[in-house]
């Protein structure tokens, strides 16, 4: 039987990465029809070519409470079996705003997808990443996905019939909007990543880290007291589970005690850790630890890596 | 004058979690402690307070079993509030939503909140430190029919005018919005430092009112909207955990230095 799913994005390529979510389910043996919701002032045509029967455009839409009103006028022709958007701050308080319209359970940054019977089960993760939680729907849900989590559908030739949409004036007033500053670093996609914590005593000191990150070819990244309290690094490096997450294949932690939200945010294939508190939480999730005062041992590690190492 | 209702998590503390000897998460162990970015969301609150008046109520639901414990758990948290500044607490609590989910959690709140008043504010933190669903306050304005602004750094009152501003902070912008009160606010961790009740505010809480509503107090039926927890598995993390040590830090430098080599994170000088 083919239900209907609607993905919404908030931007076109947000939209096809969601749409993977729907690819998974094809894999698992759904069947379905997918209608695409976006916002965008221009040209939609390649979005419109990622598998979708149908794309709804919002136009000059800029607010939650527009999009969502939007969202729940096509919930409510489609009434489809899932609503699917990105797990981005404005995808998941949109959908939670048209879920709460349509009495829809919501589950927000879903890690997997699999079929059983008539169930759709998905699994998240809870406790700050140290627990996955698996979760039965038998009805209409909507679910967020993580962007780059699963793999969108080929481009091709079909192009979904385009219907563009006005959003109703919002109930709040856009006063006044600015980009972040972003630093020069993608620390995202870097393959090595240097993190300080609150071990280091002032930001002067942070050159350590950073002639540590100059020899080993890294990124310097931190923990949420340096960037959002002391402000001693920009916040595009800050590495939590509500800002930047991170998957490098070597993560050095400096001074870092290792709390929930900043540990659940690294995946990484190996992780050093340094820190003078034996008992600092970091080094359960540490392959490597070095129980020292920064300030005695970096210097001695610089030194030697100079020696033995290349970049 | 200023009346705010604050939305207050008790939530499982992912710093202590508890597991049997064969690794088995045991939930009904974990300690509840109040959800961070609530507690964010209380100090607001107290803030706005100090400098407009007002009252502030904060309500929570209980979502953890045992219920029994888990009631002594949550009372617990809303005495912190009480303690930080609130003036009165309710909790809803009913066998009935023990693991529910965000859905009707927000309506439990939601009803709650009506029946005890009508307020020109409603907080909350921006997600739960346990579940992290990140829900609430988008489903409690969507139901309460009211302006809702999500993510906020910074709440700028203005009584005259009944407004609200509110620096909205998202992944590479930062926006603010004007609504108009009453509206719904959800709150990050970076809107303030909340502050640490003192003694004798934690003995006074102890005086203040706290009421308990079941779902028949309220009217309201759990809705079955087909969706279940099924299981929750502890995350295994399967890391060396190898300390590093030796009498010098010369001789600890090359002994990771080799250990990294061998793992190819870094290459070897030849």
């Amino acid at each position: 039987m083919v239900e209907t799913v609607i993905v919404f994005g908030e931007r076109p390529s947000l939209l096809v990465d969601a749409s993977g979510l729907v690819a998974e389910l094809l894999r698992n043996g759904f069947s379905t029809s997918m209608i695409g919701i976006t916002v965008s002032n221009g040209d939609v045509n390649e979005a419109a070519r990622y598998g979708f029967d149908k794309l709804y455009v919002i136009e000059g839409a800029v607010l939650p409470d527009q999009v969502s009103e939007v969202i729940s006028k096509i919930f409510n022709e489609v009434k489809p079996r899932l609503l699917i958007g990105s797990a981005t701050k404005t995808g998941n308080d949109i959908l939670a705003r048209v879920s709460a319209k349509h009495n829809l359970p919501m589950l927000t940054e879903v890690l997997s997808v699999s079929l059983d019977g008539n169930n759709i089960i998905f699994e998240r993760n809870i406790l700050g990443g140290r627990a996955i939680s698996r979760e039965v729907t038998s009805k209409h849900a909507a679910v967020t996905v993580p962007i780059k989590k699963f793999k969108p559908f080929e481009i091709s030739q079909k192009i979904a019939a385009i219907e563009k949409v006005s959003p109703p004036v919002s109930n709040v007033r856009l006063v006044s909007f600015e980009e972040k500053k972003k630093s020069e670093v993608n620390i995202e996609a870097a393959d090595t990543v240097v993190g300080v914590g609150r071990g280091f005593k002032s930001k002067d000191d942070l050159k350590l880290a950073f002639d540590l990150a100059s020899i080993i070819d890294a990124q310097v990244g931190c923990s949420r007291p340096i960037a959002a309290d002391l402000k001693w690094l920009p916040e595009d490096v800050w590495i939590g589970i509500s800002s930047k997450k991170i998957r490098p294949k070597l993560y050095v932690a400096i001074g870092i005690s290792g709390a929930p939200q900043h540990i659940s945010a690294v995946d990484a294939k190996v992780i050093v850790s340094i820190n003078k508190d034996k008992n600092a939480p970091i080094f359960k999730y540490s392959d490597y630890s070095v129980i020292a005062d920064l300030y005695q041992f970096l210097p001695v590690f610089i030194k030697k890596l100079k020696e033995k190492t290349i970049k | 004058m200023v009346d705010v209702a604050v939305m207050v998590k008790a939530s499982l503390d992912a710093n202590m979690i508890r597991v049997d000897s064969s690794g088995k998460l045991l939930i009904e162990e974990i300690p509840l402690v109040i959800s961070e970015y609530d507690r964010n969301a209380v100090e607001e609150a107290v803030r706005i307070k100090e400098k407009f008046g007002g009252k502030i109520a904060v309500f929570s639901v209980v979502t953890w079993g045992p219920l029994a414990k888990r009631i002594n758990d949550t009372e617990s948290v809303l005495r912190e509030a009480l303690a930080m500044g609130a003036d009165e607490a309710y909790m809803v609590t009913d066998e009935r939503l023990i693991n529910a989910n965000p859905l009707q959690t927000a309506i439990a709140l939601a009803s709650a909140v009506k029946k005890t008043g009508n307020y020109d504010l409603y907080l909350t933190g921006e997600a739960s430190m346990d579940v992290i669903s990140a829900q609430i306050a988008s489903r409690i304005g969507t139901i309460l029919n009211l302006p809702t602004v999500t993510f906020a750094r910074a709440i700028e009152l203005d009584i005259e005018n009944k407004k609200v501003k509110v620096l909205r902070d998202l992944e590479d912008s930062l926006q603010w919005i004007e609504a108009s009160l009453p509206a719904v606010i959800s709150v990050t961790g970076e809107i303030n430092r909340a502050r640490l009740p003192m003694l004798l505010q934690i003995r006074r809480a102890f005086a203040k009112p706290l009421k308990k509503f079941t779902l028949n107090d309220l009217n309201i039926q759990l809705l079955d909207v087909g969706h279940r927890r099924e299981s929750v598995r502890l995350l295994m993390v399967s890391r060396k955990n190898i300390i590093i040590e030796a009498s010098t830090f010369d001789e600890v430098s090359e002994k990771l230095i080799s250990k990294l080599i061998e793992e190819g994170v870094i290459k070897p000088r030849i």
